[in-house]
């Protein structure tokens, strides 16, 4: 079962590397967030039931619900066209991802042949999700869509701590999401002032700052 | 003693929120910055004491290289401190937007000192991310179109950097399984235990997640414009501490490579990136127009010497070590220096200012004064840990990248040089010989720092060289 929902939580990431609306990305990353709080649910290993209670406040509150409610807000606000608007065409960016995927798959194979106690899985679909976030920060042109794939990019790596065993204490568990939450908020704010101040919210138009 | 440097400029800030008082908030800032002197001396003289229950005190610890940045941090911020006063006044800052100053930059004081005593990878992680977040702000405190580009570019590229960081530590952590915790105790304990390629791994990713806030090049793309764009005694405490805070997490994670035999790795990209440093640096340098861009190149620059010093292993760690706080001290006095220029002469290009000396002499000798101890001319210390560092290539056999590392601190030393004696010297332009009102606070934290240093470079005292040595000795 984990199996089928880690495979849909990379298909999340083909399909934002082929759509062109943004509310498609919010979605996408609303679905990872429900994703990534059946697969802590379903994969219960020996651990604290307070981490449980953590995780799932984590990952289906804020990774599925506040924060992707609190994006559409804002991309509704001020967003008045909706398209990502890539560097490279849509058939490109998934034929990028294709290859991404590849990577992925060879990343998994290979770390499961490391001896450790690693989920091959897991592995190989959070480093496709973590470049493939990467790559479509740097072929998008509107802030906002790098806010979003910053947070795909954080689902990436909230994945690759679930294919480890080891967990983290409370105390540090509860700082990482303060911090995640405050940088989602802080980017909002700046992405708020640049479109009111730019007129435009394309991270062309940030370029007074050179030598 | 945490709880005095943790929580209490919290409950500070969050005071100064409230109460929206000039009154409060000069108290708070000021009081904050006493209480940090006041630990790192208690600290130092082994005087320690703590309300806070056990288990939330063994995330946080005064080890000998903490208490010695930490004794950095409070000199900068007690610096930054009293000079805020003189900007509250140059910019007629409502109590309102004092207090959302003097807030956030308690905040960030706090982020950095976590950063600085976290006994836990993660929590350290934490606590990057976080003098990130409450800094993002200050850079963009002044409103402008240019600081709200440079604080988007600052906290994207650095939240990009330290995702990629958490990437590092999950891989130790898989790499560490069987040591089971991430405390550096245990890490250092058992770091022959770490599966060295997972090591090597982590360490790539933390270099760049943790390098990225230390402003090492190639990925110091934010600090000249967040240096720049900040307001002067935000850009010291960037440049003076959050830089140091960075540095100090990455030799932590150093020392992990060293006791598992892995440093050959580690030393070959400090060594690498510090090198690229300088060499973007001296590239910038030559050429430069804007004086605070100048100031941020430079920490591209000395933040590079100190990647080599520690590249270097056994015999630069002093020289890392004491170039660290040289570098602080003197950073922190030039870019309070340029708060006064820019209140002087309302413009941060060099060819717009002429004739310093002429219009505003204190302001004109700092100037000249804190450019020749960040270059490194006797007797300030740069000059001995510069010389250090030589020595370190000499004893390394590696003699060559001595004349390289030489080449590359004539080339910024000139840029330096140059920019700031043209601005010193010279005749004012007509309409800007106006007199300029002498505020205490405008010059006095420059005067005492460049004190401090030419103390230490002339006749260390022997408990400030203890101090240093024990420092260096974290890393074996």
């Amino acid at each position: 079962m984990s199996d089928i929902l880690i495979i849909l939580l990379g298909t999340t990431m083909l399909y934002v590397s082929a759509v062109s609306r943004i509310e498609a990305y919010v979605k996408a990353l609303a679905a990872q967030g429900l994703i990534l709080f059946f697969l802590v649910v379903i994969d219960i290993r020996q651990i604290s039931w307070l981490n449980i209670t953590f995780l799932i406040f984590e990952t289906l509150v804020v990774k599925a619900a506040v924060i992707p409610y609190f994006l559409l807000t804002v991309i509704r606000k001020n967003e008045t066209v909706r398209e990502v608007e890539p560097y490279i065409s849509q058939f490109y960016s998934l034929l990028a991802a294709s290859g991404i995927f590849i990577f992925g798959f060879v990343a998994a194979f290979w770390s499961s042949r490391t001896g450790g106690t690693v989920k091959p899985l897991y592995f190989g679909v959070s480093i496709v999700m973590i470049i493939l976030s990467l790559f479509l920060i740097v072929n998008r042109k509107r802030i906002i869509t790098h806010i979003l794939c910053y947070m795909m990019l954080e689902n990436g790596i909230f994945l690759l701590s679930l294919s480890v065993a080891n967990e983290l204490p409370m105390l540090v568990n509860i700082g990482v999401l303060l911090d995640l939450f405050v940088a989602v908020f802080l980017f909002a704010i700046f992405f708020n002032k640049i479109h009111e101040i730019y007129d435009g919210s394309h991270v062309d138009v940030l370029t007074e700052l050179k030598d | 003693m945490i709880s005095l440097v943790i929580i209490l400029p919290l409950v500070l800030g969050l005071i100064v929120l409230a109460a929206r008082r000039k009154s409060v908030n000069r108290t708070a800032l000021l009081g904050s910055a006493s209480v940090y002197i006041a630990v790192a001396f208690l600290q130092w003289r082994g005087i320690a004491w703590s309300w806070l229950p056990g288990w939330l005190l063994e995330y946080f610890r005064f080890d000998s290289i903490g208490l010695y940045f930490f004794a950095v941090m409070a000199l900068v911020f007690a610096g930054v401190a009293v000079y805020s006063l003189s900007y509250f006044k140059a910019h007629s800052l409502s109590a309102k937007q004092e207090s959302v100053y003097v807030a956030e930059m308690l905040f960030f004081v706090v982020a950095m000192a976590g950063v600085i005593l976290a006994t836990h990878l993660a929590l350290l992680w934490v606590f990057v991310e976080a003098t990130t977040l409450t800094s993002a702000l200050l850079i963009y405190f002044e409103k402008k179109k240019s600081s709200l580009e440079a604080a988007w570019k600052y906290i994207y590229i650095c939240s990009i950097g330290i995702a990629l960081a958490f990437v590092g530590i999950i891989l130790l952590s898989i790499g560490s399984e069987s040591v089971g915790s991430l405390f550096f105790s245990d890490l250092y304990e058992h770091a022959s235990q770490i599966n060295p390629f997972w090591l090597k791994l982590s360490f790539a990713f933390i270099f760049v997640g943790i390098g990225t806030k230390a402003g090492i090049a190639p990925i110091h793309a934010w600090l000249p414009d967040a240096h720049s764009e900040a307001p002067s005694p935000v850009s010291a405490l960037l440049s003076g501490t959050l830089l140091n805070s960075a540095f100090l997490g990455l030799l932590r994670v150093q020392e992990i490579l060293i006791r598992a035999h892995q440093e050959a790795f580690s030393n070959f990209i400090l060594l690498l990136t510090g090198f690229l440093s300088l060499f973007v640096s001296a590239v910038f340098m030559l050429r430069i127009r804007n004086y605070k861009r100048m100031l941020a190149y430079s920490s591209v620059e000395n933040m590079g010497i100190m990647f080599i010093g520690v590249g270097l292993g056994q015999p630069g760690l002093f020289a890392a070590m004491l170039h660290t706080f040289a570098h602080s001290l003197s950073k922190t006095s030039l870019f309070l220096t340029s708060g006064n220029i820019l209140r002087d002469y309302k413009s941060k290009k060099v060819e717009e200012v002429r004739g310093l000396l002429k219009r505003d002499s204190v302001t004109g000798w700092l100037w000249i004064v804190s450019a020749l101890s960040i270059i490194g001319i006797p007797p300030f210390p740069i000059f001995i840990s510069k010389f250090f560092i030589i020595k370190a290539f000499w004893l390394n056999g590696e003699s060559w990248l001595a004349v390289l590392f030489f080449l590359f601190i004539i080339i910024e030393s000139f840029g330096m040089g140059s920019a700031v004696f043209n601005m010193a010297f010279g005749e004012p332009q007509s309409d800007d010989t106006g007199r300029i009102k002498t505020v205490l606070p405008a010059y006095a934290p420059q005067v005492v720092l460049l004190i401090i240093l030419l103390i230490v470079g002339t006749d260390m005292p022997h408990q400030a060289l203890d101090l240093i040595n024990k420092a260096a000795g974290f890393l074996r």
